[in-house]
C-alpha cells in the first residue's frame, strides 16, 4: 500500500483531472446529501458526516433498465455498460457494505448488471475524521479508515489528503495524479494513525452482535417482535437508504407495441413484498416483516455469506420516523437471549 | 403538564376490561427522538410522557394496524384502543369517524390540549442531538431543554414546528377524557411557505415541483404516516393493472404525488406528518395546505372538526361554488 500526500492548493486540480472520469461526489441538494455528478469545472467540497442516500444508489439504480423489447422484433435491446464511474468521498462503511452486497450478485448467479458497474467503477474514500451521532461501525467489524472494499483511502490531514493506495485500480489513478501528489513523510502517516484513533473513540454508540446470530433462530416467536415493531409506519426508509440492503423487484413497463423490462429497489417492509397471487401474505403484519428485516441482515447472511449483513452506518436509526432504533433493537434481542 | 395525572388517567384506562391498549408517547433511545408507545398494562405508563417533541400523530395507528382475520373458533377482540391526541391528531380521529373509517365507541381519546410542538431539526441545528435522549419541556410560552445540570431555555419562535405556526385548533375537537387546561390559541402565521408557491409563475412553479418530485425516493413514508391514507388496497401497490409504474423517475414520482394530493383534498387535517417523514425533505404539508385552503375558503369546509359532519368530497350543496369549473 503506497501512501502519497495531496496538498489542498492543488485539490481543484485533482477534481479536475478526476471530473473527465464521470466522477461523483457527495453533495447537499436542499436539506438532502447525496451523490451529484461533477461537471468539468466544478469544484468539490467534501466534509463530515455520510449522504442521506448511500452509494449503493449508482451501482444498483433505484430503477435500472434491464433490457427493451418491441413487438415483431426477436432481438431484446440491452443498455450499454460501458461508462467508467470514479466515486469520491465514498466512506468506509458504504464501501464495506459494497463489498458485503457483492457476495449475493455473486451467489448463484453472476449478475451482470452489477458486477459490470462495479468493476467500472473506482471508489475513493474518505476516512470520518469525525463519526455521526448513530455511527456504530466498529461494533460491525469496520471501522472509520477501514479499506474494505475501496480502492483509495483518503484521509484529511487538514492542509492536505494522505492517499493510500488499496488496489490495482487505485494505483492507476495515483499514477495518472503524480504530478499533484508528493510522497507521504513518516509524520503524515503518523498523523493518520492518530486521526484514526480519534475517531474510533469519538463514536458513541454500540452494541457487540456477539451472539446475536444463534439467538435470533430461538427468539422466533419471542414478544419482542410485536413490541418492536408497535410504531413501524412499514415505510421503506430503513431498507432503501441501508447501503447493504439488495431487494429488487422486476417489472415489465409497456407502452403500444414497446416496452421495456427493468428492476427496482423492494422492500421487505412493504405488505405486498410476499404477497402471494392467492392473496395469502406469510408475513401478514409489521411484525413479521421487522422479524424478517432483522433476521436476514444478522441470521441468514451470516448463514450463507459467514458475515453480518450491517455495516453499522447508522442511517436506519437515525432516518426512522418513529425511533425504531436498531442498535436497541440489537440490545433487545441480546437481552431476550 | 401534569405529567403524574397522565399516567394515573393512562393506568386506569389500560386497566378497563373495555380497552385493549393504549397509544402515548415515550422517551426516545438517543438525541431528540421520541417514539410512540404501546402500553398494554399499569406497568407501562410509567414510561408514558407528553413533551414538546411528541409531534407523532398517534390516530395513525388507528388503520395503520392490521386487523387479521379471526382463526375459527375464536372471538374477535372487540375492545376499544386508547389514544392519546393533541389538537391536530383529534382532528384526525374526527375525520375517520366522518369517513367511517372507525367507529366512535371502539376508541378512548385522551384528549391533550397542546401548547405546540418542536421540530427537532430545528432544535437539532442549535444544540446537536445526543447519545442521550434528551428531557425537554414548556416554559410559558417558550421551551426548556434540560441537559444534566444544564437548563437552556429555547425562545418558541426558534423551533416551533411549521404545523403549529399555522394551527388554529391546539385543542382537541374531541375527547373522552382531557388532561390539563385548554390552552389559548395563539395568532396564526401567514402560510409563507403556500404564498411563496402561489407568488410564482406556472412555468416557475413546475419547476419547483419537478425538483422536489424529482427526489422522490417513493419509500411511501408520507402515505404510510399519513392518519387519513389508509385504503386496504392503495392504487399504488396495484400490480394488474398498474396505475402507477413502480419506476421511479419525475413522471411516475409526481403521479403519485398528485395522486396523494387530490385524494386528500377536504380531508387533510393539517397534521403534518407526511412532511414530517419524509427522509429527502419534499415540502409535502404546502402541497396539502394548498389543498386545504381552497376547501375552506372556497367551501367554508374544514375537515375533522366535527364527527357527524358530512364527508367534504361526497356531499353537494345548491350554493357550492363553481367558479374553476371552465
Amino acid at each position: 500500500m503506497s501512501a502519497m500526500l495531496l496538498n489542498k492548493e492543488k485539490w481543484s486540480e485533482f477534481i479536475g483531472k478526476l471530473s473527465g472520469k464521470n466522477l461523483w461526489a457527495p453533495a447537499v441538494q436542499g436539506e438532502v446529501k447525496k451523490y451529484a455528478p461533477v461537471a468539468e469545472g466544478e469544484t468539490v467540497e467534501l466534509d463530515e458526516g455520510n449522504t442521506t442516500v448511500p452509494p449503493k444508489a449508482l451501482l444498483f439504480p433505484q430503477t435500472e433498465t434491464l433490457y427493451r423489447f418491441s413487438t415483431g422484433k426477436e432481438e431484446l435491446e440491452f443498455p450499454g455498460l460501458d461508462e467508467e464511474m470514479v466515486l469520491l468521498g465514498v466512506r468506509p462503511c458504504d464501501a464495506r457494505a459494497m463489498a458485503l452486497v457483492e457476495n449475493l450478485f455473486r451467489w448463484d448467479f453472476d449478475d451482470p448488471y452489477y458486477l459490470k458497474r462495479r468493476e467500472l467503477t473506482t471508489l475513493i474514500g474518505l476516512a470520518c475524521n469525525e463519526p455521526e451521532l448513530n455511527c456504530f461501525c466498529p461494533s460491525m467489524g469496520g471501522s472509520p479508515d477501514s479499506t474494505e472494499g475501496l480502492d483509495i483511502l483518503m484521509t484529511d490531514l487538514g492542509e492536505s489528503y494522505l492517499l493510500e493506495t488499496v488496489t490495482e485500480k487505485g494505483k492507476a489513478i495515483v499514477e495518472e495524479m503524480k504530478d499533484l501528489l508528493e510522497e507521504a513523510p513518516a509524520d503524515a502517516l503518523e498523523q493518520k494513525e492518530q486521526l484514526a484513533k480519534g475517531a474510533r473513540e469519538k463514536i458513541r454508540r454500540g452494541v457487540d452482535p456477539d451472539g446475536v446470530p444463534e439467538a435470533l433462530p430461538q427468539l422466533w416467536e419471542d414478544p419482542l417482535w410485536q413490541r418492536i415493531s408497535a410504531p413501524c409506519l412499514g415505510c421503506g426508509i430503513c431498507t432503501y437508504l441501508c447501503p447493504t440492503c439488495y431487494c429488487f423487484d422486476i417489472q415489465d413497463e409497456i407502452e403500444g407495441s414497446a416496452g421495456r423490462r427493468c428492476r427496482m429497489w423492494d422492500s421487505c417492509m412493504f405488505a405486498e413484498y410476499t404477497k402471494h397471487t392467492s392473496g395469502h401474505n406469510p408475513r401478514p403484519t409489521r411484525r413479521e416483516r421487522t422479524r424478517n428485516r432483522i433476521n436476514h441482515k444478522y441470521s441468514y447472511f451470516v448463514d450463507k455469506f459467514g458475515v453480518i449483513a450491517c455495516v453499522g452506518c447508522g442511517r436506519c436509526s437515525t432516518l426512522c420516523p418513529v425511533n425504531i432504533d436498531l442498535i436497541d433493537i440489537l440490545r433487545q434481542v441480546k437481552a431476550a437471549q | 403538564m401534569d405529567l403524574d395525572k397522565l399516567r394515573k388517567t393512562a393506568a386506569e384506562v389500560v386497566s378497563r376490561d373495555d380497552v385493549k391498549y393504549l397509544i402515548g408517547w415515550r422517551r426516545g433511545t438517543f438525541g431528540y427522538r421520541v417514539a410512540p408507545h404501546f402500553i398494554e398494562d399499569a406497568a407501562g405508563v410509567d414510561e408514558l410522557i407528553f413533551s414538546p417533541l411528541c409531534i407523532a400523530n398517534l390516530a395513525n395507528y388507528l388503520t395503520l394496524t392490521e386487523k387479521l382475520p379471526v382463526p375459527r373458533g375464536q372471538e374477535a377482540d372487540t375492545r376499544k384502543v386508547a389514544l392519546l391526541v393533541k389538537g391536530c391528531d383529534s382532528r384526525a380521529v374526527a375525520q375517520l369517524i366522518v369517513e367511517k373509517g372507525i367507529k366512535r365507541e371502539d376508541v378512548v381519546v385522551i384528549g391533550m390540549p397542546c401548547p405546540g410542538m418542536i421540530d427537532w431539526k430545528l432544535l437539532a441545528e442549535r444544540y446537536p442531538e445526543t447519545d442521550v435522549a434528551a428531557e425537554i419541556g414548556w416554559k410559558g410560552e417558550d421551551f426548556l431543554l434540560v441537559r444534566g445540570e444544564e437548563e437552556i431555555t429555547i425562545p418558541r419562535a426558534e423551533v416551533l414546528a411549521e404545523k403549529c405556526r399555522l394551527c388554529r385548533h391546539p385543542n382537541p375537537v374531541l375527547s373522552d377524557i382531557t388532561i390539563g387546561e385548554a390552552v389559548e390559541p395563539w395568532a396564526v402565521a401567514e402560510d409563507s411557505g403556500v404564498a411563496e408557491i402561489e407568488a410564482k409563475e406556472t412555468a416557475e412553479r413546475w419547476d419547483y415541483w419537478e425538483e422536489q418530485f424529482s427526489k422522490c425516493i417513493r419509500c411511501y413514508s408520507c402515505r404510510n404516516a399519513c392518519p387519513l391514507c389508509y385504503c386496504e388496497d392503495c392504487i399504488l401497490d396495484r400490480l394488474d393493472p398498474i396505475w402507477v409504474n413502480r419506476a421511479v423517475n419525475f413522471s411516475e414520482n409526481t403521479a403519485f404525488h398528485l395522486a396523494r394530493a387530490f385524494h386528500l383534498a377536504g380531508r387533510c387535517v393539517e397534521c403534518g406528518e407526511c412532511e414530517r417523514v419524509c427522509p429527502v425533505g419534499i415540502p409535502l404539508g404546502k402541497l396539502n395546505r394548498k389543498l386545504a385552503r381552497t376547501v375552506r375558503e372556497e367551501y367554508g369546509f374544514e375537515p375533522g372538526l366535527d364527527p357527524e359532519a358530512e364527508p367534504f368530497q361526497a356531499s353537494f350543496k345548491p350554493d357550492d361554488p363553481e367558479e374553476f369549473i371552465l
